[in-house]
């Protein structure tokens, strides 16, 4: 019943005058501001890297929802990681946890603006090759999946900062 | 599963709250407050202005020389004061009042702390104020931003983040300033921020008092620079904040009607705290919105669904006035265009506003709310022509419905909005983010397509009231009596005796939720029927004695912590009292109406948004929610009281349910047009005072009074059981 939404470019200028001509140029400010803080405020911008066995990034906040997540998953150009083969932790000099004992009875626990870096060991097979990393959280409080995909090469060395 | 959490959180929140800002605290002394949410702990304290969080808890150190400590450390004492909060500290010689007011001259929290030294020598007192800015609207729920612009002026200390910006300002001028903790001398600084600290010097002679007011406001940071001078008149006079928020507070109260349940004094209870509660939510963020935020801690801005709710109340509280400005609030953001980017179609009306203006759409049911509020109005207003702009924006409210409806059955389609609003934004993200919710009912968090019952019930209501108000222009005829039909034949599941929660294809779906009820509420399932459904939604799988789950606990995806799978919800449980007494059961719609009553008088419990499906314990849940005490209060007006009020053609109806074995109620400055009504209920009858400037005609079921502007007159009454 409901019409797909237009896409493009030309279809989001359109939205963007629209914005402007019914609710005043403010919105546009406001709605951009709004839309800058969530993109700009998750993924730690440029920490993706590369590892001796894989990759590693950091995220400054849970992607939107906060909570105990008693599922943890992770996604490296669509192909799930096994949970084994991923760690967390909370900083720098904090110890690593492994995403296999993230249960319902031990929830990784995440609130608005914790740092959580991740470290997954996975093949990475060309270094210049731009990757697509995808991480999903499910909270028991409220099911429906939460999820971050953060495309970019990765960085070789150790960890930007 | 998740058990509550370990850490502290048994503290009674505190809120208090300005037109445009609000200090959430746990009543020790500092504006910090750890709560679970979602499982975890959150530290929500803090302020918010213009329905932006503006900062993460805010803490006061002291020091005398080497010797130092915190202000919660110190408390003797501490409690409510009209308008705010006020602790006392002792510290060696030093006794500190403190008291702390969300101001309504800006959007900002005013502490004034009066320091008394009651020693024999000078004590330099140095006070440490230090908060983590957020400067994120509270609708970006998990987010917390890290890099801020930080900038010093000659009287306060400004910080922004993007559109968003605080200032902190003071009595007493900071002799240092310290930025994550490290010393800074000011001017300009940018990057990444975890803490802004500034350190007063108060040096107190013997015998004698100093006080120091500190000041932080913001919202907007276009807005910084209005109302400076408000902030002034602040610091030389800070509990100017709390006498303005006092003062308004004691006009609403006086002017909303008084109700008194002998034989039920635990409803007359409820009904003070509910009032109290709804007050709370009043709000003018600015932007010329005016509204009730949903809740808080973590639901204050103006959500359009939950405002609905509210509205319904505040018109039975007769502030007619707000009622309007609200729903001109939500119709000036009525798209007008597809808006796929944030989620809007033509004609929708937005799940969230806040000042900005940002606002966004994408829900199932906001939009068909609205319809009937603009009929309240007008007729509790006695107004008989929509007001300007109120008629086009309905029909495109119908527009809009009539374009998601199933051409043969009427039913409307629920469902994708979600996915659709990420689909629209992922081409202009290079890091994107989602959450796979498939559909947005009010249960959110649960796939309920493709038509939800509650939905159709809203949608048919909608309809219906388009039709009365605007006559051949509304919906074609036929439209609301063939959606009636539909969901007479296709909802009915007679192996439960219940009603399906949705239907997906051509098959209901088979989950007991208590949104089937407002299928009786809304008088599509009447008589036998209606009891029936009343009966199986009151049974222990569903409702249990701390209220109503959103699932029942024999449904195979039952969970007891599921926001929406398995949580007990206060507007769930209205739900049941509602429908309880729309069907003639008015002994199980009063114990019902007692349930809710006593939680919200219920230290710990109070106007939670939900609870544990498994026992009486909040989980996941703001702490004081609008959809936990306005469906309550409509509910005595509407349905206890029986009231139909229609000031266009000065009739008032009196149906009250209450149970055999009552007494007496009595009902006082009931709002009706430009005047207002006593109602003294004895068993068989209504004497009623009325005061208005016209004739009033009061039907009570077993006769009919007109009575004059002045005049007092008995209206005989049906007893409750003779009702249905």
């Amino acid at each position: 019943v409901r019409p797909r939404p237009p896409t493009g470019w030309l279809s989001l200028l359109r939205q963007g005058l629209t914005l402007g001509v019914d609710y005043g140029t403010h919105s546009l400010t406001a709605l951009l501001a709004v839309a800058e803080t969530v993109e700009d405020s998750v993924y730690e911008a440029g920490s993706l890297h590369r590892t001796a066995d894989g990759i590693a990034f950091a995220l400054d906040n849970p992607p939107l929802r906060v909570g105990a997540f008693a599922e943890l998953q992770l996604l490296v150009d669509g192909v799930a990681v096994p949970a084994e083969r991923i760690r967390f932790r909370p900083g720098e000099g904090r110890p690593w946890r492994s995403a296999a004992t993230v249960t319902p009875g031990w929830p990784l626990e995440w609130g608005p603006g914790d740092r959580t870096e991740f470290d997954v060991r996975v093949p990475v097979p060309d270094p210049k090759a731009r990757v697509c990393v995808r991480v999903e959280l499910r909270t028991y409080a409220i099911p429906p999946l939460v999820w971050c995909e953060v495309r970019a090469v990765p960085a070789t060395g150790e960890a930007p900062g | 599963v998740i058990s509550a959490p370990a850490t502290r959180t048994d503290g009674r929140p505190v809120v208090l709250t300005g037109l445009a800002s609000a200090a959430l605290l746990d009543g020790r002394g500092d504006l910090e407050l750890p709560r679970e949410m979602r499982g975890t702990v959150v530290e929500c304290g803090g302020v918010i202005g213009q329905c932006v969080r503006l900062t993460g808890a805010w803490r006061i150190a002291l020091r005398v020389d080497e010797l130092e400590t915190t202000l919660p450390a110190t408390r003797v004492a501490g409690g409510e004061i009209p308008g705010g909060w006020s602790t006392e500290h002792h510290w060696n010689d030093l006794t500190i009042v403190q008291n702390v007011a969300a101001a309504s001259e800006v959007p900002g929290v005013v502490r004034s702390l009066r320091v008394t030294n009651r020693g024999n020598a000078v004590v330099d007192l140095r006070l440490t104020s230090s908060f983590r800015p957020v400067l994120a609207p509270v609708l970006v729920e998990g987010i917390q931003p890290h890099r801020f612009a930080l900038e010093t002026r000659p009287d306060e200390v400004r910080v922004r983040q993007r559109a968003f910006g605080l200032s902190v300002r003071w009595s007493v001028a900071p002799s240092f300033l310290f930025v994550n903790r490290a010393s800074w001398r000011g001017g300009h600084w940018t990057g990444r921020i975890d803490e802004v600290g500034f350190e007063h010097s108060l040096p107190v002679d013997p015998g004698l008092s100093a006080t120091i007011v500190l000041l932080i406001r913001g919202g907007l940071e276009r807005d910084l620079d209005v109302a400076g001078s408000a902030g002034d008149r602040l610091l030389y006079d800070p509990e100017m904040a709390a006498r303005t928020v006092a003062e308004a507070d004691r006009a609403w109260t006086e002017a909303a009607p008084r109700l008194s349940f002998p034989d039920a004094p635990e409803l007359e209870r409820g009904y003070g705290r509910a009032c109290a509660a709804l007050r709370r939510l009043y709000s003018a963020p600015g932007d010329g919105m005016t509204g009730l935020v949903a809740g808080y801690p973590w639901y204050a801005a103006l959500w359009c669904r939950d405002l609905a709710w509210l509205l319904d109340a505040v018109a039975w509280l007769g502030d007619l006035d707000w009622m309007r400005r609200s729903i001109d609030t939500v119709l000036r953001y009525q798209c007008r265009a597809s808006l796929p980017v944030v989620g809007g179609e033509r004609g929708e009306l937005p799940m969230q506003i806040s000042p900005g203006p940002v606002f966004f759409y994408g829900t199932s049911d906001t939009t068909l709310y609205y319809p009937r509020l603009m009929e309240t109005w007008l007729a509790r207003t006695g107004t008989t022509e929509l007001p300007n702009g109120w008629a086009d924006a309905l029909d495109r409210v119908v527009e809009w419905g009539r374009a998601r409806t199933d051409p043969t059955t009427g039913l409307l389609r629920n469902g994708g909005e979600a996915e659709e609003i990420a689909e629209a934004t992922a081409q202009i993200a290079h890091v994107r983010y989602g959450i796979d919710a498939p559909d947005t009912t009010i249960w959110d968090s649960a796939d309920r397509r493709e038509h939800a019952i509650d939905v159709q019930v809203l949608w048919w209501e909608c309809l219906e009231t388009a039709a009365r108000l605007r006559g051949a222009r509304g919906p074609p005829s036929g439209s609301a009596d063939r959606l009636a039909a539909s969901l007479r034949a296709m909802y009915p599941w007679p192996e439960e005796g219940y009603l399906f929660d949705s239907r997906r294809g051509d098959r209901g779906v088979g989950q007991v939720r208590p949104n089937a009820l407002r299928a009786v509420s809304g008088g599509i399932f009447t008589g036998d029927d209606a009891r029936t459904i009343v009966a199986r939604a009151a049974r222990g799988d569903l409702t249990v004695p701390w209220g109503v789950r959103t699932l029942s606990d024999r449904d195979p995806t039952y969970d007891p912590t599921a926001y929406h799978g398995g949580q007990v919800w206060t507007i769930a449980t209205a739900w049941l009292a509602d429908a309880a007494l729309a069907a003639g059961e008015p002994d199980l719609g009063v114990e019902v109406l007692k349930r809710i009553a006593t939680t919200l008088d219920t230290d710990g419990l109070g106007a939670n948004e939900c609870f544990r499906g498994d026992r009486p314990e909040p989980f996941d849940s703001c702490f004081l929610l609008g959809f936990s005490v306005a469906p309550f209060l409509t509910t005595l007006f509407r349905r206890l009281w029986g009231l139909e009020v229609d000031a266009r053609r000065a009739s008032l109806g009196v149906r009250p349910a209450f149970p055999d074995g009552w007494s007496s109620a009595r009902l006082e400055r009931l709002r009706i047009g430009a005047g207002s009504c006593d109602l003294d209920w004895a068993p068989g009858r209504v004497r009623v005072r009325w005061s208005g400037p016209g004739p009033l005609t009061v039907e009570a079921g077993a006769g009919e009074v007109t009575l004059g502007p002045g005049a007092t007159a008995d209206v005989p009454a049906r007893p409750s059981h003779e009702l249905s």
